[in-house]
């Protein structure tokens, strides 16, 4: 790689001493990702700016040409010392480029690819030179400072911070199912001691300047544009000694080392049944660089992540990121497949420019219940006023409350400040009869789910807003279309379906109806982006897309009980899966009212091959409603929930209590692969990934495993078909392979076209 | 549409609650907060058209200092939008209504959100200001011998807190306690203490009565954890003579007639409102309750503040030419039931008329039928600050249910002032 631009350099001459006068920047060259200048006093001062992009990140070509900077600046006799910083307004440098790491990563399977070896190589020598480095260097960070940009601020003397909300600093490269290999595992724990390395490392989660501050990460914080100024205080105090801290020097010793990785490798395969050897490999790696001279940790990270870049967990990982963030910025007409759009509706000119001045300032929501405060606090929480209805002072009253907590609960989390949430609570209106829906962009109805008030409601709702007012339900089960139908302004009207608890689930069904106005769906598309949840648009069909995969699977996990296996096979088979909650424990969350109606609903649909399982019938008639009355498959009042031993009676044992772990987890997943198949096959959305993103963040499936589709290819679809025969063989024809699996099996083709990270 | 006038579009409150009970928790700002976030929904208002937003409040919160800015924000009025908090003592609810229609007429701004808030719970107590020396000091010594010679010359008296409610409450330039004022016109003008009772039980039992109408102006106030809160809970249905002749006089222990019961009970609560020129109103289309037509203050004398509203009525019949029998009703704010009756007799004195007011026949007869006929701040309560918006609201509405055309309404105000003004429900 050759730099493509002369670097600038330029001699500024400040009146005075210059060393405390702000300096002026230097003009960006065009086309360069990174610029230096030296100042009159001696500070170099390398500014990292990739053309064209709001984000700093590293991929061949910057790194190269950040190494020549630094060789100039090494042998530059004025340079006296050097600050990094970004000029980007939030990113300091967000890590290494994914798209060149997944591209390299896409080498044949199982030999490490060369490609990825030298990007890893020439990372970990350009920080190393930067390392070595004989004159004191300061990373001044503003912004996300993650994965390589923290790797890079690590081989700095110091690291300074500003104390605003964008600056975040952390490993994240476990959660992509890699681990940070330019330095990070072996440089960390020299400076924060071993266990605040692995906690930062294994969790990946980045922390905030305050925090960082606290846990040794960096030395000072100080506001942006202050940054520069504080750089030459700790200038002034020469290269930097190695730690001297007891904490640190304590448990940085290979004796201690040997104490902590077996303690938390026990309590990680205890936590994710060894499903993410990431963590596992992060974990051995760090640990053993703690005896370890520099260059020979360095070649354990690289081995390291050659070996995770070839694993499945990997692949899919980088394929759920790279789909988040195509979620965040996509837009409904181009980014999502859908059916035919309806004959566009008169006005479409008006509704263009509606879309185009988004966004949304302010929403309705009817229905002051558990999901109606839930998206009310969510809205307000991301600046926008809501008007919160309900019929009566005391059911809006309970929804006050429920959203009270939810922003009490964030102070504790340290999620927001006491003011944020009190800011937050004040942006809703809590109202009864008498409250005006004029001025309301959106609104969005999460009353009680029965269609005929429903159809009533909406009829109303449409004549008491404006004619660009967005009239959307939250509903679960019932049809958008048909509650749309009851209105003046079926184009008007749309489902956006939130999933509980809102504050936590990340995804959000967006259902076109069949009257839906392209412009309304796109709108309400650019809306759950607004508010900072991911969009998945469906159609308008039974369950939409996350509930009916989930309930066939919910629904044979409850046939399972009533055969009598027991809770703990049950759930612990599908624990073991990777599933972050055991499907009975997940029935008691959403509660058993709840999931009794929309497995009725759905059953009523699908008879063939769907029912209302008798136990949840039982349990509701007994008054054992989940979570919410304590009591369910599990009981909740004490402190971890153990099974209900009490519902014993509801079981009639059969052939599942002979079944193993596996044999149970086998027919719940069979089940959801088969029925994601059906809603590729019906067109549910059009995409694999779609039903593959959906899945994980809507329901948290496996995210190692990619999606129930994705999970399917890799088993081979002509297992899946030959496995769920044979359950049909046993007597159980709800097990039937839905046409699309047999077609691509007997094709032997894959739902996703190739291996690798394709996106 | 006369742009004299500026036109009352809507109101609401919170309900009235005992200082102490329920709101005790709440500052003036969440109160008042919560009086205009529920005006704001119920009408619809796009908060950037507000002008300026006035709030009367008489102990302004330490923690929020001019309440009225915070109220706005709060509520979610745009940053540009100016706010103010104006006082007038008992008046200040009142005054910010007034105010409104002078900035309207000064040319500075159509659409105004005013109203009063008052948290008489969170009125705080006071160092005396010795213990105020003797912190500063302790707060300037640097070492540790030095601190502990300032923190030994603290003596107990140094804690005795000022109750600052108490203070407030107390005429700094006459040194009389409100209740003492009302016990000066009961001797002056012969209230007896029989009277008072008598009335008293009226203003519960007229509040009673009245719940559902006062329901009308009032927005629940949702506390996180408990049921929301819906009425006022001032008024009392055991009152009657017997149970108040047993209550003991409060300002003169033995021979006074002043007394818990008869007077205004110490309060917690707001009211919002929102005003606007007519030709604003009829453009954004709306149907004001009313019109502020006239208004007038005066000033009396401290000792006699209860008589406030004579003065200030007086004046407003002489800019307007409307007097007493131009009322389809009248509220006068129930301070005291003895400074209420003290005015009931002024009005009708000739020569009170001729000494105080200087004019030779009396300003007329307030019949009763017609005078706080939903009750009055014995039974509902007197959050000082919020008060005079109260009453407004209060006698719009009533208005409107009556289908009738004027009300004045008036109150005394420590220091000794009156105010007084001149409603008309749009026909």
């Amino acid at each position: 790689m050759k730099i493509t631009k002369p670097l600038t350099e330029r001699l500024v001459t400040t009146p005075g001493n210059g060393a405390t006068e702000p300096v002026p920047m230097t003009p960006p060259t065009p086309g360069g990702a990174v610029q230096h200048e030296i100042m009159a006093d001696g500070v170099c001062v390398l500014t990292f700016d990739c053309p064209g992009s709001s984000a700093n990140v590293f991929n061949e070509s910057v790194l190269h040409e950040l190494d020549e900077h630094l060789g100039i600046i090494e042998r530059d006799e004025r340079v006296r010392s050097l600050v990094l910083r970004s000029a980007k307004k939030s990113i300091f440098i967000a890590g290494a480029d994914l798209h060149a790491l997944s591209t390299s990563v896409e080498a044949p399977a199982d030999t490490p690819s060369p490609g990825l070896a030298d990007f890893i190589e020439l990372g970990q020598r350009v920080f190393s030179h930067l390392a070595a480095f004989k004159i004191p260097t300061v990373a001044a960070i503003h912004g996300a400072c993650v994965g390589g940009g923290m790797e890079l601020a690590l081989a700095c003397d110091y690291r300074l911070a500003s104390p605003d909300k964008v600056t975040k600093l952390g490993f994240p490269e476990t959660q992509l199912g890699i681990l940070p290999a330019w330095g990070g595992c072996t440089r960390l724990p020299k400076l924060v001691g071993l266990p605040t390395a692995l906690n930062l490392i294994l969790k990946g989660k980045p922390v905030q300047a305050r925090k960082a501050l606290k846990l040794g990460l960096i030395h000072g914080t100080a506001p942006k544009e202050r940054l520069l100024e504080l750089a030459r205080q700790w200038i002034r105090r020469g290269k930097r000694l190695a730690s001297r801290k007891l904490p640190v020097l304590l448990t940085n010793h290979v004796v201690a080392a040997r104490v902590i990785q077996p303690y938390l490798r026990t309590r990680l395969m205890r936590d994710t049944y060894g499903h993410y050897p990431a963590v596992l490999k992060a974990l051995e790696v760090t640990c053993q660089g703690v005896g370890l001279p520099e260059h020979a940790s360095l070649k354990n990270e690289r081995d390291a992540i050659l070996l995770l870049a070839n694993t499945e967990p990997c692949h899919n990982l980088m394929r759920l990121f790279f789909l988040q963030e195509r979620a965040k910025k996509v837009q409904a007409a181009t980014g999502f497949s859908l059916r035919p759009a309806p004959a566009a509706a008169a006005g479409t000119k008006r509704a263009a420019s509606l879309v185009q001045e988004c966004p949304m300032k302010q929403a309705a929501v009817i229905g002051a219940g558990v999901m109606g405060a839930g998206i009310a606090h969510w809205l307000s929480s991301r600046k926008l006023p809501v008007l919160l209805r309900d019929l009566n002072p005391k059911a809006v009253g309970r929804g006050m409350t429920a959203i009270h907590n939810n922003y009490e609960d964030a102070v504790k989390r340290h999620i927001l400040t006491r003011t944020e949430a009190r800011a937050g609570y004040d942006r809703i209106f809590p109202i009864t009869h008498e409250g005006s829906l004029k001025n309301v962009d959106l609104v969005i109805e999460a009353a009680v789910e029965r269609m005929d008030l429903k159809k009533d409601l909406f009829f109303k709702l449409a004549m008491e807003t404006g004619p660009d007012t967005i009239l959307a339900t939250n509903t679960s089960a019932l049809s958008v279309s048909e509650i749309a139908e009851a209105t003046r302004s079926p184009e008007r009207v749309v489902g956006i379906h939130f999933f509980n608890p809102v504050h936590r689930m990340q995804l959000v069904e967006v259902v076109v109806g069949h009257h839906t106005d392209p412009e309304v769906l796109e709108r309400t598309v650019r809306f759950v982006q607004q508010i900072g949840k991911l969009p998945v648009v469906v159609s308008d069909s039974p369950g939409f897309l996350v509930n009916r995969i989930l309930m066939p699977y919910l629904m044979e996990a409850t046939e399972l009980f009533t055969g009598g296996a027991a809770i703990e096979d049950i759930d612990g088979a599908m624990l073991e899966f990777g599933m972050p909650m055991g499907p009975l424990r997940l029935v008691d969350e959403v509660s058993i009212d709840v999931a009794h109606h929309v497995a009725e609903t759905l059953a009523l649909h699908f008879a063939d091959r769907m029912s209302t399982p008798t136990v949840l019938k039982s349990l509701l008639a007994a008054g054992l409603l989940g979570k919410k009355s304590e009591h369910g498959f599990y009981r909740h009042e004490l402190k971890t929930p153990e099974p209900n031993e009490a519902i014993k009676m509801f079981q009639s044992p059969g052939r599942a209590s002979r079944l193993s772990r596996l044999d149970m987890q086998r027919r719940m997943v069979l089940l959801m692969i088969n029925e994601a198949a059906r809603c590729l096959e019906e067109e549910v959305v059009t995409a694999p990934e779609d039903v593959d993103f959906a899945m994980v963040m809507g329901s948290g499936f496996a995210p190692f495993r990619g999606g129930p589709l994705r999970y399917a290819d890799s088993v081979g679809l002509s297992r899946v078909v030959h496995e769920l025969q044979q359950e049909v063989d046993m007597g159980d024809a709800y097990f039937t392979p839905c046409s699309l699996l047999r077609r691509k099996a007997q094709n032997q083709e894959t739902f996703y076209p190739q291996k690798g990270v394709v996106v | 549409m006369n742009t004299q006038l500026l036109a009352i579009v809507d109101g609401i409150r919170t309900p009235f609650r005992k200082a102490g009970t329920d709101f005790a928790k709440l500052g003036a700002d969440e109160l008042g907060r919560i009086a205009v976030n529920a005006l704001l929904a119920r009408t619809g208002l796009d908060p950037a058209l507000v002008d300026e937003v006035i709030f009367g409040c008489v102990a302004q919160p330490a923690d929020a200092a001019n309440v009225a800015r915070v109220i706005a924000l709060r509520s979610g009025i745009p940053e540009s939008v100016p706010a103010l908090t104006v006082h007038r003592n008992c008046a200040s609810g009142m005054e910010a209504v007034t105010q409104a229609y002078e900035h309207m007429m000064a040319g500075r701004g159509e659409v105004f959100i005013v109203g009063g808030t008052e948290s008489m719970s969170q009125v705080p107590l006071l160092f005396p200001s010795s213990a105020g020396d003797k912190f500063a000091r302790f707060n300037k010594a640097k070492s540790l011998p030095q601190k502990m010679q300032a923190l030994l010359d603290f003596r107990p008296h140094d804690f005795n807190p000022r109750v600052g409610l108490l203070l407030g409450l107390t005429d700094p330039v006459c040194g009389m306690n409100m209740g003492q004022t009302a016990e000066v016109l009961a001797r002056e003008l012969g209230v007896s203490r029989e009277e008072q009772d008598a009335f008293a039980v009226e203003s519960h039992k007229k509040a009673l009565e009245a719940a559902t109408r006062l329901a009308e102006e009032i927005t629940p106030v949702y506390l996180p954890g408990e049921s929301p809160v819906v009425n006022d809970n001032g008024p009392r249905t055991d009152q009657s003579p017997e149970v108040l002749a047993k209550l003991r006089p409060v300002f003169e222990r033995h021979t006074g007639t002043v007394t818990a019961g008869n007077s205004s009970q110490i309060t917690d609560g707001a009211v919002a409102l929102l005003v606007m020129s007519g030709e604003m109103a009829e453009e954004l289309g709306y149907e004001p309750l009313g019109y502020l037509k006239a208004y007038a203050y005066s000033g009396c004398d401290p000792e006699r503040m209860g008589l406030g509203p004579v003065l200030a009525m007086d004046r407003l019949e002489e800019s307007t030419g409307m007097n007493l029998e131009n009322a389809d009703l009248v509220e006068v704010n129930e301070a005291f039931a003895a400074q209420v009756l003290g005015v009931l007799k002024a009005v009708k004195s000739e020569k009170f008329s001729r000494k105080v007011l200087g004019r030779r026949t009396p300003l007329g007869e307030i019949p009763l039928d017609r005078l706080n006929v939903n009750g009055g701040a014995i039974a509902l309560g007197h959050p000082v600050g919020a008060t005079g918006a109260r009453l407004i609201l209060t006698a719009l509405k009533e208005l409107e249910r009556r289908q009738a055309k004027n009300a004045l309404v008036s109150l005394c105000v420590g220091g000794g002032q009156g105010g007084a003004v001149w409603l008309e429900r749009s026909i």
